[in-house]
């Protein structure tokens, strides 16, 4: 059955209008927990991008030296196999330690064209089986006077703590968001069921002369829509927002220890497309459900 | 066109509606249901609507049995059916063109069709004039008329009436027979709950006489008795 494109649109309009407030409060909390989930996920690309390196319980980085042969780079390999201390590692080459380059000095160009891979020295990333400061201490002295060993890195505790205190952060906002999203759909929900509700009578009437339930259902899924697409688009537009202003300050402050955690326009698109993907899904969705439920009115 | 075969209908709490009705009524007929409150009049006019499904028995409307008839398929049966209530149930915040465009509009005709068609029909029931007023300026005898024509306007094979006189004066009523009179000699089946012996009695049609869910009495070209 052909939907008339003018009778949807003036009915979904109706709606929004009637429930002018209710739909605004909607919009709102719609704004603000896929705002949450948005910073959650900055949040977390901003730790990663500082310490790209040190993911995945890696504690120790073992640098060898650019000249190192195959050998020597054998040797280390079968040594950190045998290791008890040693739950596993990962041979890093040149190229793949460029790449890191590349992605983390992406903001700055200048820097990039000043390091060719034949410059980066390959590395071995070591996840020991028990993270404390001792063991990495033994394991860094361990392999410090190595053949063709350069520099031995361990993760101190900042980082560690940083980590952490970042790892936190981020779980409580995406608790706070799951919960407002939640507030959100059951918001949705119940817009959609008050406009079903003004318009009880309309209903009974569509039923009465045969109108299909998805021709009645129609226009409250678009509000739904509707309200999905207004909270996404505002979320989207206060995440630019406030990442601008904080890597503003950054550069105007010149506050270099935080340089690195900056996150790129290309991440902050990324997270947007989830964004609005996320929010037009769940309203319409919730609005979809509600549409059901509530059409014996 | 309607066939019940030993319906039966009992709501929450043993309300035994209907019990056993079985009748036949044919392509073009006019059958009055009568009988006291609570004797199944209503409940009968629901149940060829498919608003309600029987306990037991079938219903054929237009050989269709539409006990099985799947939910989705149901708005398809009621485009062959025009309901009449006796509270007209008009949209107030619609005038009485929108109110009858409605039903048109909601069961996806073109635009055209509803320009010819509405203010057609809204000659026919005598309405043309006040096409721009809402429900609320109209009397009760205009109401029901408006209320009909929206019943009408998709040229349904069936009319039910529920009661469609219960709120007005004899002389508006049968203003309100009269154009039912006339749908119903353009073949179209109608059958009409009522508890106006008047109306009965002068029409000398088919009575259907219900009581405590039991059809007592059917009778061509009945009276109320």
């Amino acid at each position: 059955m052909a939907l008339n494109v003018d009778y949807v649109a003036r009915e979904t309009g109706t709606n929004l209008v009637r429930n002018v407030g209710l739909t605004i409060a909607t919009i709102l909390t719609v704004v603000v927990s896929l705002v949450l989930v948005g910073a959650a996920f900055l949040i977390r690309q901003g730790v990663d991008n500082a310490f790209t390196t040190w993911r995945g319980g890696i504690e120790l980085i073992i640098y060898l030296e650019p000249t190192a042969t195959p050998q020597q780079t054998a040797a280390m390999r079968t040594s950190l196999a045998d290791n008890p201390e040693v739950k596993r590692s990962e041979y890093v080459d040149k190229e793949t330690a460029y790449k890191e380059a590349k992605k983390l000095f992406k903001n700055s160009p200048e820097m990039l064209s000043s390091i060719k891979p034949s410059d980066l020295p390959p590395s071995f990333r070591v996840v020991p089986v028990r993270g404390d400061v001792a063991t990495v201490k033994v394991l860094e002295n361990q392999y410090a006077k190595s053949a063709g060993v350069r520099e031995v890195f361990s993760a101190n505790d900042t980082i560690r703590t940083v980590q952490a205190i970042a790892g936190f952060i981020s779980n409580l906002v995406v608790l706070a968001a799951l919960i407002l999203g939640m507030t959100a759909a059951v918001l949705i929900l119940n817009t959609i069921r008050m406009a079903m509700f003004a318009r009880r009578r309309e209903i009974e009437v569509m039923k009465l002369v045969g109108a299909t339930n998805w021709f009645i259902r129609v226009p409250f899924m678009l509000e739904g829509l509707v309200q999905g697409i207004f909270g996404s688009v505002l979320a989207v537009a206060v995440l630019v927002f406030g990442n601008n202003l904080f890597n503003s300050q950054l550069d105007k402050r010149g506050i270099k220890l935080l340089a690195n955690f900056a996150v790129s326009n290309s991440d902050v698109t990324g997270i947007s497309v989830i964004l609005v993907v996320v929010g037009i899904t769940v309203s319409v969705i919730f609005s979809g459900i509600a549409a059901s439920l509530y059409l014996d009115v | 066109m309607i066939t019940l075969e030993n319906v039966t209908k009992v709501y929450k709490g043993d309300v035994v509606a209907l019990k056993d009705a079985s009748c036949e009524i044919q392509k073009g007929e006019f059958v009055f249901l009568v009988g006291p409150s609570g004797s199944g009049k209503s409940t009968m006019i629901r149940l060829l609507n498919r608003e309600e499904v029987p306990q037991a028995g079938k219903i054929f409307v237009a050989g269709k049995d539409i006990n099985g008839l799947s939910s989705w398929k149901i708005p398809y049966l009621r485009r062959n059916i025009g309901c009449v209530f006796q509270d007209y149930k008009l949209l107030p915040n619609k005038t009485i063109y929108e109110n009858v465009a409605f039903a048109l509009e909601v069961i996806g005709r073109p635009k055209h069709v509803i320009k010819t068609q509405v203010p057609a029909i809204l000659e026919l029931v005598g309405l043309a004039k006040k096409q721009r007023n809402y429900p609320d300026e109209l009397s009760g005898g205009e109401q029901q008329r408006v209320s009909i024509a929206r019943a009408f306007v998709n040229r349904p094979l069936i009319l039910l009436a529920d009661e469609p006189t219960g709120n007005l004066d004899p002389a508006t009523s049968v203003g309100i027979m009269r154009l039912l009179d006339r749908i119903n000699r353009t073949g179209t089946t109608v059958v009409m709950a009522t508890h106006d012996r008047g109306i009965v009695d002068s029409m000398r049609r088919r009575v259907v006489e219900l009581d405590r869910g039991s059809i007592v009495r059917d009778q061509v070209r009945g009276v109320y008795e």
